[in-house]
């Protein structure tokens, strides 16, 4: 049930889904895999959104060259953990949610456990490693995974529900090198809105959800473009299962 | 024969995009890329290898559908073709 304070809040977006909607996203879970320069607006605009459990994972450090784009933090956070910073910031922007901030590398050995029953995986992280971690798990829970990813004035996004759409792997079998990547935080700002709208949509279950291709912005263009991604058939991730087959690995 | 190549992002900054190519009958995607790429050393370095093979996390699509390396180099481009070429970007 939604008390009249959280009506009062949510009344400009309960025009858009009424009651159903807004109590969809109260009961919903979601997972961020970091809390920089994507976890920061994506768990923003799910907190502001009313999406009642969010769980946010980060090992981190604010430091002083993350202020340019992680918007979570301010100078007064320098030196604190990310994950102590982001439980204030949520908490402060929506009272009425439920924020579990985990100070903890996500590995092999306890990324199922952290994602426990989420109902999605926001990837917000910035090295491919972890992020086919969080692509096996969300394939092994049946549950969607929301990527992201920046650079510069760059940044691609996609929505993967396993077992229907490409997998990570369908669609970068292979890390790019690691860098030191340059970045506006006007970038991670587009991406990051553009997986928080994934989320509520999926939540939601209405709107045509990002699948089977891949948004790409190019800021210094002004340009948005997409490309279309397909299912590899002997994909090492996501290749034995079938949406017939109830999405699990076979 | 007339066919398009979209670079993206960093390749995009070092080679331009949507760039009109006019192939020889039998080019090969392999060899159209590298012919397009090599008019600018930074650029075709951020793309092929030093044996004129793409980096491994290159992606490559011809028409939508993404071309395995290993065949890119047989795969001849065809009138109206759109290659996409493409690097992952990692930031967070």
């Amino acid at each position: 049930m939604l008390s009249e304070r959280e009506r009062e809040r949510y009344k400009r977006q309960m025009m858009l889904f009424g009651d159903d909607g807004q109590e969809r996203l109260k009961n919903a879970h979601i997972f961020v895999a970091g809390a920089g320069g994507l976890g920061s607006p994506v768990s923003l605009y799910l907190a502001v959104a009313g999406v009642g459990t969010i769980t946010i994972v980060d090992m981190d450090v604010v430091d002083q060259s993350n202020l340019n784009r992680q918007i979570l933090h301010n100078d007064r956070d320098i030196g604190k953990k990310k994950t102590v910073s982001a439980a204030e910031k949520l908490i402060a922007i929506n009272p009425d949610i439920t924020i579990h901030a985990i100070d903890i590398r996500i590995d092999e050995g306890n990324a199922a456990r952290l994602i426990g029953n989420a109902d999605g995986i926001v990837d917000a992280m910035d090295n491919y490693p972890i992020r086919y971690l969080l692509n096996d798990s969300a394939i092994k829970k049946e549950i969607p995974l929301f990527h992201g990813a920046i650079r510069g004035f760059y940044g691609q996004a996609t929505t993967i529900i396993p077992g229907k759409t490409p997998c990570l792997k369908c669609i970068f079998p292979k890390a790019p090198p690691k860098e030191v990547f340059p970045v506006i935080g006007a970038t991670p700002g587009v991406i990051g809105t553009v997986q928080a709208t994934e989320v509520i949509k999926f939540l939601l279950g209405s709107g045509d959800l990002l699948t089977n291709r891949i948004f790409i912005w190019d800021g210094m263009a002004g340009r948005a473009e997409e490309i279309h991604a397909e299912r590899i058939p002997c994909c090492p991730a996501c290749g034995g299962i079938t949406p017939e087959k109830g999405g699990k690995k076979q | 024969m007339i066919v398009k190549v979209r670079f993206f992002a960093r390749f995009r900054e070092l080679l331009g995009t949507d760039i009109p190519a006019e192939p020889e009958n039998g080019a090969t995607l392999l060899s159209l890329v590298r012919a397009l790429a090599g008019k600018k050393k930074e650029g075709y370095d951020a793309i092929f290898d030093e044996h004129g093979n793409f980096h491994e996390f290159v992606i490559v699509m011809r028409n939508g559908k993404r071309v395995e390396h290993g065949d890119a180099g047989t795969v001849k481009v065809a009138d109206g073709d759109e290659i996409a070429v493409f690097p992952p970007v990692a930031g967070g």
